[in-house]
């Protein structure tokens, strides 16, 4: 039984008479106006109990209009009155994963995102971490989705042809006195079931040649990496080699309900009429959630940037390196701290950092949360240089107040599945998750009489890499197809043949950037300096775009804006 | 078989030094692209070859010479569309792994000339934040859009850096239609040649805001705006200067970088000076038989430099018998090629390109041999941007101490 007093004279105490408290839906719903960003979430934070299903914070910033959602320009009714089994909400990594999921199920799937390409938002700007989980509240319904999904990796990765490393993940303690609670660490590593290494000062130096902090640590053996991109375009590409079809550029702008199931999904390409709906809407899952007719939590977007350092300063760590962080029971702190982690590209990583921002959207870096979060990571890895960054980015994690998954067949609305509020250890997690979804939108749509795809084919093939071939197969690979002789991105080594292949791929897009993230042009130290022109010419010519209209991103990126001798060729 | 050089890299730099090798040795060049010239086939303004040839040349132009000569020798090979993707030191050669529509081909040369030019530093390297849109590009990627591609990738554009190339496309840009806001330079002096900034800026009214840099980017599909602000002396951007401006493009020509992962690789010592290799006056870096040539070997200011320092390495190629190195000490000066002196094989004159660390009105050069000085030369208004070139005569045998020092000479007459 959720206590509304309590929270009351808690808020009251904390400073805030003014805000309301009130239970609708089984979660703790706040109501009012501050004047600072801050202040709201502590309000948030306050009223989160064990008892109700979560909380809806919708008190008001003074002075702020809410960001609208970014919604792609083009308004048509290209997908009006589709009536696919099953409408995925959100094309990240957890969207992916479950409508990979779903097509092992007698079920048709539809994706929709509302971006241009698939994985642009959290998913493409995380630290692609596989974690342990050791830093997990134990009983968690995050520490139990990681757990699940840290043992499918292994396979997913050989049935998707993505790359994982279980490297594992050294953390390193900041205060001499910290190395006294390991028995700690150790008995909650037990209680969850991580292994966890005592490591002494000398012995850190197996995975960190030169740590910047000198008092050992330990090792979580069962954590590793992915490219968290390449993921999501693999369970994507195989998702749609099953049946699955992915509209990009296609946002919802409504869902009609009711009363007790949803009837209809409105978006700015047609009105979609599906069995069942899954919200994997990241960000803006919240937002979703109210549509849908059951919101119990509120995402407070944090923002994270992460720096990306030239693949020569590699040599620095083999591991994730970590830092020991006691997390605070104040709510605020609500990061690893972190760390240093050498990419499955090779690449060093650095970061995050977390800033509570009221902006979903906002992926700007900025100058003074970058150079925190740098100083604070240079000190894991002292050797690093500031030169050797070649580029940085930001993102936005969706958390609640709950800092918890919101994973669940909806007690509310019949036909709704959701998988929100999904932050890290979000990557790790999709597998188990979408295996849940799966099971729910099943229930859903077939009742006990559940029907598989007995055509499913989990095998999906990654891009040809002549890089990382051996001769011989090189050899062969060019001779097939000369292009794959033919370098384009000279830092990356990125050849012709790559880059056609990724046009012609299930799940493509005709982007510069889209291009990128599935195989690496433009990635390397030049960032697309000598590079860019050249894949904008194969994407001319592959897609039969005129060159002045090819695109970094989605609409309105057209990296020119006309021919310089006029016309159209 | 084996080549006497293999040359990677054909650009200018790659091409002067193929053809300066004796016809009697068989020379390779590897180049990436689909054609010769390196990144003079995309600097279609003139002004390239007044030295060399005593008129001014396109630089599509002035690659042509060299491209007829290339291919009229019968020793060069030419492979082009082809990149190399190993090189491998065996005993007194090296071998060259290289890929290329036609497959795996390894090539041996006695000797390697580095000629792989420079790429540019680009925005997130300069501490710019913001977002990353499409209008955000190096002067280089402009340049090729608009002169290779023929696409205009601006309207209304700002440019970062007021280095050679950012104003030449200041220029390009304003011909081909767009609106130029205007050119950015943190530092407190323009670091583009001075008839550039004449002939680019000057001629068509672009303004230049000198120790003022952009610090953020707006817009998340299409640059939108830019925030500029005034900057310390440290280059550090000053709070409660920063000014908007609204505009579709950003365009950054904030330095060159010499590319050399290769010669990393193969264990040559790089100068953090020049961020090239270490070399000797034939252009010999540290480690036998590889040569370092062109923007690989330090930035120049003009082709025709590049073209005659190339041709010192070509000319090399399996002439000298013994060497005897010895460093060259250096004071006062940005930076300074050659940094070794083959002590062996020292003829009459060795040329020598320096940088000056700062604007100075009158500045002197010293060079003492075992503390003696064997030459002093002044000189009159030196500017870091422009790279000086001095002929020496410097009689130097093995084990002498060189040490090159440039200082301002208040009192001193020209």
């Amino acid at each position: 039984m959720v206590d509304i007093k309590k929270i009351k004279r808690k808020l009251v105490k904390a400073g805030y008479p003014l805000i309301e408290a009130s239970l609708k839906n089984g979660s703790v719903v706040l109501s009012g106006e501050l004047e600072d960003y801050e202040g709201i979430l502590e309000c948030g934070t306050i009223a989160v109990c064990k008892e109700s299903r979560g909380v809806v914070n919708d008190i008001r910033l003074k002075g702020y209009a809410p960001e609208k959602m970014r919604i792609c320009p083009v308004e048509d009714k290209a997908y009006d009155g589709e009536s696919p089994d099953v409408l995925v909400i959100g094309g990240g990594i957890v969207g992916a994963a479950i409508a990979r999921e779903l097509t092992k199920y007698a079920l048709t799937v539809t994706v929709l995102e509302k971006e241009y390409d698939i994985a642009t938002g959290q998913s493409a700007r995380n630290d692609g971490m596989i974690h342990a989980g050791i830093d997990l509240k134990p009983s968690s319904i995050k520490v139990k989705y990681n757990a699940r999904g840290n043992a499918m990796y292994p396979r997913i990765s050989k049935e998707l042809d993505v790359p994982i490393e279980m490297c594992g993940q050294c953390v390193l303690y900041t205060k001499r006195w910290q190395k006294l609670l390991f028995p700690f660490i150790k008995a909650r590593g037990a209680k969850n079931n991580i292994p966890v290494e005592k490591l002494g000062p000398e012995e850190v130096k197996k995975y960190v040649p030169e740590p910047g902090i000198k008092y050992g640590g330990f090792m979580c053996p069962s954590a590793g990496i992915l490219s968290p991109y390449q993921m999501t375009v693999a369970f994507m590409e195989n998702a749609v080699n099953n049946g699955a079809v992915l509209h990009t550029d296609t946002a919802v702008t409504g869902i009609d309900n009711d009363g007790e199931k949803i009837t209809a999904v409105r978006t700015n390409r047609g009105t979609f009429y599906p069995k069942a709906v899954v919200n994997a809407a990241g960000i803006y899952s919240d937002v979703i959630a109210e549509w849908a007719g059951d919101r119990h939590f509120t995402i407070h977007p944090r923002r994270g940037v992460e720096a990306v350092l030239d693949k020569k300063a590699k040599k620095a760590t083999s591991a994730v390196i970590g830092k020991f962080v006691i997390k605070s029971s104040t709510g605020k702190g609500h990061t690893k701290g972190g760390g240093v982690i050498v990419t499955v590209d090779g690449n060093i990583l650095l970061g995050p950092s977390a800033k509570e921002t009221p902006e979903r959207e906002n992926e700007a870096t900025v100058p003074e949360e970058f150079e925190e979060m740098i100083a604070k990571q240079f000190k894991l890895a002292p050797k690093l240089k500031r030169s050797d960054i070649i580029t940085y980015f930001a993102g936005t994690r969706a958390a609640t107040y709950e800092e918890e998954f919101v994973v669940e067949k909806s007690p509310v609305v019949r036909n709704f599945v959701q998988a929100a509020g999904i932050q890290s250890p979000g990557v790790t997690a999709a597998p188990a998750i979408a295996e849940d979804v799966g099971k729910w939108v099943a229930e859903i749509v077939f009742g006990s009489d559940v029907k598989y795809n007995t055509n499913f084919d989990p095998i999906r093939k990654r891009i040809p890499k002549p890089s990382e071939m051996l001769p011989e197969e090189r050899k062969k690979l060019i001779a097939e197809d000369p292009d794959y002789g033919v370098v384009i991105c000279r830092c990356e080594e990125v050849t012709k043949g790559e880059i056609k292949e990724a046009l012609r791929r299930p799940a493509s897009v005709p982007a510069v950037d889209a291009v990128k993230r599935r195989v690496r042009a433009g990635m390397g130290r030049c960032q697309g300096g000598f590079c860019s022109p050249l894949v904008m010419k194969i994407i001319s010519e592959e897609c039969g775009i005129p060159l002045d209209k090819v695109r970094k991103k989605g609409a309105g990126s057209e990296i020119a804006f006309r021919y310089t001798k006029g016309g159209d060729r | 078989m084996r080549y006497a050089a293999i040359v990677i890299g054909g650009g200018p730099a790659g091409m002067a030094a193929a053809c300066a090798v004796k016809e009697s040795e068989k020379v390779l060049i590897i180049e990436r692209e689909a054609r010769l010239g390196g990144i003079l086939k995309q600097c279609v303004h003139d002004g390239f070859g007044v030295i060399r040839f005593g008129e001014k040349l396109s630089g599509p132009e002035y690659a042509d010479r060299f491209i007829d000569e290339v291919y009229s020798r019968k020793n060069i090979d030419v492979r082009t569309l082809t990149f190399v993707t190993d090189i491998e030191k065996r005993n007194g050669y090296f071998v060259v792994t290289t890929t290329s529509g036609k497959g795996i081909v390894s090539y041996e040369g006695e000797n390697l000339i580095l000629a792989n030019g420079c790429r540019e530093r680009t925005a997130r390297q300069v501490n710019i934040h913001g977002t990353r849109p499409a209008g955000l590009m190096t002067a280089g990627t402009a340049q090729n859009l608009v002169n290779l591609m023929g696409i205009m990738p601006a309207k209304r554009c700002v440019i970062l850096g007021s280095g050679d190339i950012g104003l030449i496309m200041a220029r390009r840009l304003t011909l081909e239609g767009a609106e130029v806001v205007g050119v950015y330079e943190a530092k407190a002096t323009p670091s583009g040649l001075q008839r550039n900034l004449q002939q680019c800026l000057y001629d068509f009214g672009i303004p230049v805001s000198l120790k003022k840099t952009v610090t953020l980017v707006h817009g998340r599909d299409r640059v939108e705006g830019v925030t500029v602000s005034d900057v310390d002396d440290d280059m550090r951007p000053i709070s409660g200067t920063e000014e908007y401006i609204p505009c579709d493009a950003l365009i950054v020509s904030v330095g060159l970088i010499p590319e050399n992962e290769l010669a990393e690789n193969l264990g040559v010592p790089i100068d953090p000076r020049t961020k090239g290799p270490v070399v000797d006056q034939y252009m010999m870096t540290a480690v036998d038989g590889v040569y370092s040539v062109g923007n690989a070997l330090h930035v120049h200011d003009l082709v025709d430099y590049v073209s005659e320092v190339a041709e010192t390495a070509g000319k090399d190629v399996g002439r000298r018998k013994s060497r005897a190195s010895i460093e060259v000490t250096q004071k006062g000066f940005a930076y300074l090629v050659p940094q070794r002196i083959d002590a062996a094989n020292v003829e009459k004159e060795t040329t020598f390109y320096f940088r000056a660390s700062h604007d100075t009105e009158r500045a002197k050069l010293t060079v003492t041999i075992n503390g003696k000085t064997a030459v002093t030369k002044k000189y009159s208004m030196l500017k870091p941007p422009e790279a000086v070139r001095v002929k020496l005569a410097l009689p130097v045998k093995a084990g002498d101490d060189v040490k090159f020092v440039l200082e301002d000479d208040d009192d001193g007459n020209v």
